[in-house]
């Protein structure tokens, strides 16, 4: 097998190994469903259902969790203990480690995608997405936006508990005001407009369209946008990315 | 013996304070060379330069006649590192990293001559982190030499290990030279060097002060001395004694060192006096500097410098 298999399949489990990942990521987003799921389950707008909404919300959510903890907080992590400077003087070329860890956050989302699926549909009468192609398009796009996004952000801090820091507000922001959970039309102007700037509400007017009413060329803002962010986060993220936490 | 690596006139700052100044040795195929010095001397530097992952401010370093930035990728199959910070996943098991790292260079087998040496053989399904501090380098060092590279760096590989797992590991250090391998080792334990380096290099402030076989080393003058212990003799007499180079004193102990040129003649006038004056002396040793006692002498000549 080669390094690069090698490392992806080494580092996805090790994700396993560690409980608190495996809560954050599975369990945790199944229990708000079912929260706010019993709350909410006769309140959906005209034409659409609980499930149909906040299912395909909380997939993109997972995306910032994978992003932001999976691969964000533990490169960190890594860049801190001299595991990636270790990788260093090593023939492993640069580009497979960081290869090797997105596709392991991105097998780890589609884990925690699977599971909602099947949770929504069990328990809300989930229908599948009605324009399927348009919202796999959708999702790709969402993690080529948010993954070197959270790599950018993370390789600010200098150790794990900042990065950790860091990743937990995002996270919280944009879990509360960018429509993940609670309806945009119960809060204030001020927040509504703070939402437009957060980039998950984009990710979550894509997802929750193309799996209802539109397909993907229906929706070109928040195609747009997202495209915007991806590219300008892998740029940012391949100038800023460090790979040791030490002075040059 | 050939050099396999050549430092010439080496220099690195980080701001305005030199971590390198002016550093030139060179290192011979198949020794152990220590790079010793107190924390903070620059040990940790030079060895990462010399082993590509750190760029220098100027002067020329050449491992195994390459440039050890431009050619890092060629160099990386022929050099082996093992890190001061243990560096390994957390989670992840004995045999995976082996497995991992064996990937990396393309090996199929995962040394295991190497693992029965170390004994690492019943540990393979242990993670990491729940290994002891010894194992820990143990597996460390494995996963540098699983290559059989021409060159090992080793970054202090006896921080935080026992009397016994040190010994253990100076063994197997041993071993790796005398298959031909070059060792590079930094050391803050003088014991260290004197007992595992065929030669090393002191150095303070980014300065090399000394260079040579380690027994060679501590035969400086200035590292020899007579002790004794004597109620009664006065301080500034032994300080008037012909031949003496500098008297220190354990006021607690009653306890005196003689630094001289010429331990026996100053022996000589030592007994003399005591036997006119009628002063006491008792255990009474020719004693042998270590290189722990050099290297006080050089941190203090620093200083006063």
């Amino acid at each position: 097998m080669t390094a690069l298999w090698q490392l992806t399949l080494l580092e996805t489990k090790m994700f396993f190994r560690d409980k608190l990942q495996v809560f954050w990521t599975f369990l945790f987003p199944v229990l708000m469903i079912w929260l706010f799921g019993s709350m909410f389950e006769n309140q959906a707008p005209e034409g659409f259902s609980f499930a149909s909404l906040y299912i395909p919300s909380w997939i993109g959510v997972n995306i910032v969790t994978t992003a932001f903890f999976t691969l964000g907080t533990v490169l960190t992590g890594y860049r801190e203990t001299g595991v990636l400077r270790r990788y260093q003087s090593t023939p492993l070329a640069p580009w497979k480690i960081l290869f090797a860890h997105t596709i392991q956050g991105t097998v780890i989302f589609c884990f925690s995608a699977v599971v909602l699926v099947v949770f929504g549909t069990l328990m809300f009468d989930l229908h599948a997405p009605v324009y399927l192609g348009s919202t796999l398009v959708a999702l790709l796009l969402s993690i080529l936006a948010f993954f070197p996004f959270a790599l950018f952000l993370t390789s600010l801090a200098k150790n794990v508990g900042t990065a950790a820091a860091i990743s937990s507000l995002f996270l919280n922001l944009m879990l509360f005001l960018s429509g993940a959970t609670f309806p945009l039309e119960m809060m204030p102007d001020v927040l509504q407009y703070i939402a437009k700037i957060l980039p998950l509400y984009y990710v979550i007017e894509l997802l929750r369209a193309t799996w209802n009413t539109s397909p993907l060329w229906e929706n070109w803002t928040p195609v747009l946008v997202l495209s915007c962010i991806a590219l300008v986060s892998i740029m940012l993220s391949s100038v800023f990315f460090k790979w040791s936490g030490k002075a040059e | 013996m050939e050099n396999v690596i050549i430092v010439q006139s080496l220099n690195k700052s980080y701001g305005t304070k030199k971590a390198v100044n002016n550093l030139s040795f060179s290192v011979k195929k198949g020794e152990i060379f220590g790079i010793i010095g107190p924390n903070g001397a620059g040990k940790t530097t030079t060895i990462e330069i010399m082993e590509g992952l750190r760029k220098k401010d100027s002067g020329e370093v050449s491992i195994l006649g390459m440039n050890p930035e431009k050619d890092r990728k060629v160099l990386n199959h022929r050099i082996g590192v093992q890190f001061q910070a243990t560096s390994i996943q957390k989670k992840m098991k004995v045999k995976e990293a082996l497995k991992l790292f064996a990937a990396i260079y393309n090996k199929s087998n995962t040394g295991d001559e190497m693992l029965k040496l170390l004994g690492l053989e019943e540990k393979m399904d242990t993670y990491f982190d729940d290994l002891s501090g010894g194992q820990k380098q143990r597996l460390t060092l494995a996963l540098a030499t699983l290559h059989e590279p021409e060159i090992i760096f080793l970054d202090e590989p006896s921080m935080g290990l026992d009397p016994h797992a040190r010994r253990e590991m100076w063994n197997i250090i041993r071993s790796l030279r005398d298959n031909g391998t070059t060792i590079v080792v930094t050391t803050h334990y003088m014991e260290e060097a004197e007992k595992l380096c065929d030669r090393v290099a002191m150095i303070y402030n980014g300065e090399l002060r000394a260079l040579d076989e380690p027994s060679r080393l501590v035969e400086d003058i200035s590292a020899h001395f007579i002790s004794f212990r004597s109620p009664d003799f006065p301080l500034a007499q032994l300080h008037q004694m012909a031949g003496v180079i500098k008297v220190e004193h354990d006021e607690e102990l009653d306890a005196f060192k003689l630094y001289t040129e010429d331990l026996q003649s100053c022996s000589y006038l030592l007994f003399k006096i005591a036997q006119e004056e009628n002063y006491h002396i008792s255990d009474y040793k020719f004693e042998r500097g270590t290189l722990d006692d050099l290297f006080v002498h050089y941190l203090q000549g620093g200083e006063s410098a």
